[in-house]
């Protein structure tokens, strides 16, 4: 229980300072007012823009001193109110609240295609281990490591959407729109940019299980259950696969920081209203309140994920107590 | 000190290597070759102004998505530039900015790591809530809003990665020093009366750091792919191609992709074919070394 609040301490101190850095670098490297109503912000721009300038000050809090516009902030996000847009004057909550569901979505995606086919991958690899297969196993998944998302994308985008299906369009089995009519469809149009996410997982994933999996089959354990006559593939499974399963998870919670970076890249090669989409546009457009809400959702899932993944090893392992 | 090392590592070696073996032959073909790759290109892109190549900004060198052929080894894109030369200019920005960003997380994360490693205390603890901190952040995320903030130049988009570098690199470094600090050589020289400059700089420091070596080249294929990423989203390095924006522009409109895919697929090899040698590099050294907590 101790380590557990601790731990929850600790993710609310990273979470504060998070935001503040955000926050004071927005505010003091730029120019909020300017970023509201573009030239006319400059104080010399001319006496019938002074009182647009006390008003735009008013409504953003910008008259009030930096620590309390800050408190202001942080205050409002608690209560769910993230403030509003500087361009288009939607809350900035609303449009969180409709794009964090395909970001999620997309990336819970990429993650099951890769554990799906990773795991079994290490598997086999693992159970001939030093031979053919498994050299060859090893070879690919340090060559997939060496391939950044951003390529992925485009011979992907390339070899299945021009390539593979020359009459690609919003009826294809990939429809090249994003779509989210049902879940069908939502499967369908988001397979080629989940593939591209998962691809550097599956390699991750299964060098480390491989790993793992041949330093488990070694041990005392396995050589009795084999003893006794189980199938191999009983062995592997049920007796190696979950002691075996550490390492996969601890980068498990690493990589969901590589993926939310991911997602930013295909949501916007593939035109995905996601949150990625929405960071890289509210930069372009200098949006703060746009830009530190996604950062803010962005950093808290990527702290909670890590804690559910400290929280797993106990299931994984019940030898770890917390208390420890 | 590197016949030291070596010495060291041939007894601790795994029972698989002989011990008889140079490092350099444990290293294997493979590390050779990696290094000649990174060589080749790292060479091709600090002479490029003196090379005979087109000049990557001229268009109209070949016709519009022109196939590779003799004297247009990577053939053109759409607006007839010279695909090789363009992506030898991008070796230029990409390699870099990962030098850079590398160079900059081992001088200040080496740094705090090492200090905060053998002073411990209070300035442990404030130092390691930062690497929490920096570490908690999505990477990419943070290096979009740095750079935004700083600025689109080569300074800054490799000084914001390099930022991004001194976490991963500060707490390695911090954990070999906890390790090295209660070694009775460290213990020995305090009771020499070394003073803690000198066992740090004389002592700490060449243990620390030569393991990390692969952890360097393993770095600077993430900074070099991160570069990339952010050029292919648009907000890196604004005057000049890198790789990443080289393969964006080729490949952001299907009609162009589907037309002329060399343009892509050239400089996505060459990108390809450096991550690997710098991951296959790095690998190869932490196995020789056999810092197995070297683990990103």
């Amino acid at each position: 229980m101790k380590f557990l609040l601790q731990r929850l301490a600790q993710m609310v101190a990273v979470v504060l300072a998070v935001t503040f850095l955000c926050f004071a670098a927005l505010n003091f490297l730029g120019d909020p007012l300017f970023n509201i109503l573009g030239p006319i912000a400059d104080e010399n721009s001319g006496e019938e823009y002074a009182e647009v300038r006390a008003e735009a000050r008013a409504e953003y809090n910008l008259d009030k001193p930096f620590p309390e516009r800050y408190v202001r902030w942080v205050g409002g996000m608690v209560q769910g109110d993230f403030g509003r847009s500087f361009k288009n004057q939607t809350e900035v909550s609303t449009e969180l609240s409709n794009r964090l569901p395909v970001t999620v979505f997309l990336m819970v995606y990429a993650q099951v295609l890769a554990v799906v086919i990773a795991v079994p991958w290490a598997v086999i690899s693992a159970a001939r281990a030093y031979r053919t297969v498994d050299k060859v196993s090893t070879v690919v998944s340090f060559g997939l490591l060496g391939i950044p998302v951003f390529a992925l994308v485009v011979l992907l985008s390339y070899g299945i959407q021009l390539k593979w299906d020359p009459q690609w369009g919003d009826d294809s089995l990939f429809p090249g729109r994003y779509d989210d009519e049902s879940l069908m469809s939502r499967l369908r149009s988001l397979a080629i940019p989940a593939t591209a996410l998962a691809i550097p997982l599956i390699a991750i994933y299964q060098r480390l299980l491989r790993t793992d999996l041949i330093s488990t089959l070694q041990e005392d354990f396995i050589a009795v259950a084999r003893a006794k006559g189980m199938s191999e593939r009983h062995v592997l499974f049920r007796h190696a696969l979950r002691p075996s399963l550490f390492s996969m998870l601890t980068v498990f919670g690493i990589q969901t920081g590589a993926l939310i970076g991911g997602s930013i890249v295909v949501e916007q090669f593939f035109a995905i209203p996601g949150v990625g989409r929405a960071l890289v546009e509210a930069i372009i457009r200098d949006d703060f309140p746009l830009v530190l809400g996604v950062v803010v959702v962005v950093s808290v899932i990527f702290v909670v994920v890590n804690f559910l993944v400290d929280l797993a090893y106990t299931f994984l392992d019940p030898r770890v107590k917390f208390d420890g | 000190m590197a016949e030291t090392t070596a010495h060291d590592i041939a007894v601790e070696a795994p029972a698989e290597a002989d011990t008889g073996q140079s490092v350099s032959s444990r290293l294997g073909l493979g590390f050779w070759l990696s290094v000649v790759w990174l060589i080749i290109v790292a060479g091709l892109a600090l002479l490029a102004p003196w090379l005979p190549i087109a000049d990557p900004n001229e268009t109209a060198v070949g016709g519009r998505l022109e196939g590779p052929r003799s004297g247009l080894w990577f053939g053109s894109d759409a607006t007839g530039r010279d695909v090789f030369s363009l992506t030898i200019w991008g070796a230029r920005i990409s390699l870099l900015v990962g030098f850079i960003a590398i160079l900059v997380g081992f001088l200040v994360g080496g740094t705090l790591g090492i200090l905060s490693g053998y002073f411990r205390g209070r300035f442990d603890s404030i130092v390691s809530f930062i690497f929490v901190t920096l570490l908690s952040f999505p990477a990419l995320i943070l290096a979009i809003l740095i750079t935004t903030l700083l600025g689109r130049t080569v300074f800054w988009v490799a000084l914001s990665l390099g930022i991004l570098a001194i976490a991963p690199v500060g707490r390695l470094a911090r954990a070999q020093t906890l390790v090295f600090a209660e070694r009775d050589f460290v213990t020995a020289a305090r009771v020499l009366g070394a003073s803690h400059r000198r066992i740090i700089v004389h002592e700490l420091l060449p243990n620390v750091v030569i393991p990390m070596s692969a952890l360097a080249l393993l770095g600077m294929g993430i900074a070099v792919v991160a570069e990339g990423t952010l050029a292919f989203l648009g907000i890196s390095v604004e005057d000049g191609l890198s790789w990443g924006k080289q393969i964006f522009l080729a490949a952001s409109r299907r009609s162009e992709l589907q037309d002329g895919p060399h343009a892509a697929f050239f400089p996505i090899g060459v990108v390809f074919l450096t991550v690997l040698s710098l991951n296959y590099a790095g690998d190869r050294l932490r196995e020789v070394f056999d810092a197995k907590e070297l683990v990103l």
